[in-house]
């Protein structure tokens, strides 16, 4: 289990992470969220030991993450992190190596992983000979090469089709199943509502958002009410009392209320009218962090 | 030693070895090296007319000297030891007129007068320029024969003329035996010390490019925040510095090889007949006789020490310049002040032999970066003792022991530094920081 407790972090006088904890247990997917620049890379930096905290600290397991700990550690980097002149083998096993595993060890393995992501032909071949979604793969197998206890995935799905995401996002889940921690973070929110129970929302490296997505999408308050039907009395709609506005989402309306509590005057409106649908949806986390993270540049 | 440190040298130097460049560079290396020590004999193997015949035809006019000057002709010509060189020596009795209308090209036409004044005058003609040797030999031989002549007519027996024209005996006595040495030195410092450190300077540009192209490149494609995170950065300083020298001095006993195999091949067609150019030989004499090879016996132990050491602080520096650089176009720009240095300190090695006693050279000696090429070329010379060496190699010592403990530091901030924005103070920052 990883604990960051109170970690501080300043450049000079910028704050880069201000007072930030989270937990993530075994077997659980934490989304770590923010902006360019909100703190997420220094956060990474810390837990992985490069740089250290000025206070506040990370343990894994209890103990205070070293170069002991971290060979226990895979980090999937933001940009690619591979030696482009080394070939898949010698780039897996130069990984395999560091982490502390014995060549012999790591070559078995190899073949397993190139053989599921369908890149066993590549095993000889230059990392800067592959495409980037390839590149990508091979990022990804060697950061899970030692079978991590704590997983790092920043922006993991870079550069893949639908159908490689899935491969890894399966891998991801079987790491899972086995106990791995994984913190993951990316700007696409969908990836993270289907990975994450649990997330903070950095800006400027204070957490303003943390805790279960269920309880944090309860906590929001804000729920939409997608609607699609005839002669529907927008207008009257606009005019009720917590309707925060009304918009077309691909062919339906999306009423915006401040809880759900107005959801019944706004059914009250549209019930004699020609509707086939009436639903009312907790908002994405797509619209929980731009109402957070936009709400404090505001 | 860490097994991590140890994989990440080994990885380092099979980057190196490893390629295709390494072995096409040193056949290259090893094919120019080889040419160029055996490249008379390769010359000569192509074949052209080497063989430089001469003809002196003699017109005496009533000065009776042809034989005198014949003898002396062929005596000259066979001490010279220049098995190319054929001169024949004939006399005519034909007019310079008749003879000069029908000169060969390998003819000279040699006309022997003398006057009130002069015992031996001479008049010396040709179709095209004389070689230096056969002009040498000529003038020489004349020399001697008007000597000759001017002895008999005023009676002076040779012992005589010998006490006159022998050159002084100088009875050179230095009374600081440091000093000790051939005042010559100086000259052949200027022109043969240079060759000698050519290598290492080389090696040291070879190390600096090595040991920054290879962390600028883990830092471009940001594999360095993989690597850091299982090894400390002052592991992973360290296993490229020890690749790298490793390669150098690896890649310096190639050289050395290659320049055994080229001499021995040299000598083997010495001992088959071909010779060394006189201008070799006569340079390798003169360092043999000035105690200069003898010297460099007891030189080398330390030199060899000034330049690995040397190397060591060369690769830190390069590497810690590396890591505060965001791409190879920095490192590239960087990297020239060091460059510059190694240069300065050639240049300055090759200078000390004219400017003899300067003390400016004589600090310089002491400084890391210029001690590897200024100490032993000064000590060469005398100017300074091999205590003086020593003194180099500990002020070296403790620059290397210092580079590191504050260097180390900045290489830490350095290596996950992207961004040129107040690069000077991270680094200076870092530079203070207790944290090591």
């Amino acid at each position: 289990m990883l604990k960051v407790k109170n970690i501080v972090k300043y450049y000079g006088n910028n704050k880069a992470v201000d007072n930030l904890s989270f937990e993530v247990k075994n077997g659980e997917i934490f989304g770590l969220l923010g902006e360019n620049g909100a703190g997420k890379t220094t956060t990474f930096r810390i837990i992985m030991g490069l740089i250290e905290s000025n206070s506040g600290e990370v343990l894994l397991d209890g103990k205070k993450i070293d170069y002991n700990l971290t060979d226990k550690i895979g980090f999937v980097t933001e940009e690619r992190s591979l030696l482009t002149k080394l070939t898949v083998l010698e780039q897996l096993k130069f990984y395999g190596v560091l982490k502390g595993l014995d060549e012999r060890t790591i070559e078995k393995d190899i073949d397993k992983w190139l053989e599921r992501f369908e890149i066993s032909s590549y095993k000889n071949r230059k990392i800067k000979e592959l495409s980037k979604g390839n590149q990508q793969k091979i990022q990804f197998i060697s950061a899970i090469i030692n079978h991590p206890k704590l997983l790092i995935l920043d922006e993991p799905f870079t550069g893949l089709d639908p159908i490689n995401v899935k491969m890894m996002k399966d891998a991801i889940y079987e790491l899972q199943k086995e106990g791995t921690s994984i913190i993951f973070s990316s700007h696409q929110m969908e990836y993270i509502e289907d990975f994450c129970e649990k997330l903070v929302i950095l800006v400027k490296g204070h957490p303003v958002v943390s805790g279960a997505l269920k309880q944090i999408k309860e906590d929001f308050g804000i729920k939409n009410i997608m609607l699609r039907g005839e002669d529907l009395p927008i207008d009257k709609i606009k005019t009720v009392k917590g309707v925060l506005g009304i918009s077309k989402v691909r062919g339906e309306i999306e009423v915006k209320i401040e809880d759900k509590s107005v959801a019944p005057k706004i059914f009250s409106l549209i019930k004699n009218c020609n509707i086939t649908k009436y639903d009312v949806v907790e908002p994405t986390l797509n619209e929980i962090f731009i109402a957070k993270v936009g709400g404090i540049h505001e | 030693m860490n097994r991590k440190f140890l994989y990440l040298t080994k990885v380092s130097l099979r980057k190196k070895f490893k390629t295709k460049w390494f072995v096409i560079t040193n056949i290259i290396l090893a094919v120019a090296i080889i040419l160029l020590l055996n490249i008379n004999s390769i010359v000569s193997f192509f074949g052209g007319d080497f063989d430089n015949k001469t003809s002196i035809i003699v017109v005496d006019n009533d000065t009776d000297s042809y034989t005198l000057f014949e003898k002396n002709i062929e005596s000259y010509a066979s001490s010279l030891n220049d098995e190319d060189m054929k001169i024949t020596v004939k006399k005519t009795d034909k007019t310079s007129k008749e003879l000069k209308d029908d000169l060969k090209d390998d003819e000279i036409l040699v006309e022997l007068t003398s006057d009130n004044t002069e015992y031996l005058k001479a008049k010396v003609t040709s179709n095209e320029k004389i070689d230096t040797l056969t002009y040498q030999v000529i003038s020489q031989s004349l020399n001697s024969t008007k000597t000759t002549i001017g002895m008999a007519i005023n009676n002076i027996d040779a012992t005589t003329l010998n006490n006159i024209s022998s050159p002084v005996t100088i009875d050179r006595v230095v009374l600081n035996e440091d000093n000790n040495v051939d005042e010559n030195m100086g000259l052949i410092m200027s022109s043969v010390f240079p060759t000698i450190i050519l290598p290492f300077f080389m090696l040291t540009m070879i190390l600096i490019q090595m040991v920054g192209g290879e962390i600028c490149e883990e830092k471009t494609t940001r594999s360095m925040e993989i690597i850091i995170s299982n090894v400390s950065p002052k592991q992973h300083l360290m296993s490229k510095i020890l690749a790298s020298n490793i390669f150098v001095i690896v890649q310096g006993l190639l050289l050395v090889v290659y320049t055994v195999i080229g001499l021995l091949i040299s000598t083997n067609m010495l001992s088959s007949g071909m010779s060394l150019p006189s201008e070799v030989t006569s340079i390798f004499d003169s360092l043999v006789s000035s105690g200069f090879i003898e010297k460099l016996i007891y030189v080398i132990p330390l030199t060899l020490i000034l330049i690995v050491l040397s190397f060591l602080a060369y690769s830190i520096v390069a590497g810690i310049l590396a890591s505060m650089t965001v791409n190879m176009e920095d490192f590239s720009q960087l990297q020239t002040p060091l460059v510059f240095i190694s240069l300065g300190g050639y240049y300055l090695a090759m200078m000390a032999g004219m400017f003899n006693g300067s003390l400016l050279i004589r600090i310089l000696s002491y400084v890391p970066f210029l001690s590897s090429f200024v100490s032993p070329s000064l000590y060469m010379m005398g100017e300074i003792g091999l205590i003086d060496i020593v003194i180099s190699i500990v002020i070296l010592v403790l620059f290397i022991y210092l580079i590191l403990h504050f260097g180390i530091k900045v290489y830490k901030v350095g290596i996950l530094n992207y961004s040129n924005e107040k690069v000077w103070s991270k680094f200076f920052k870092a530079f203070k920081s207790k944290d090591v």
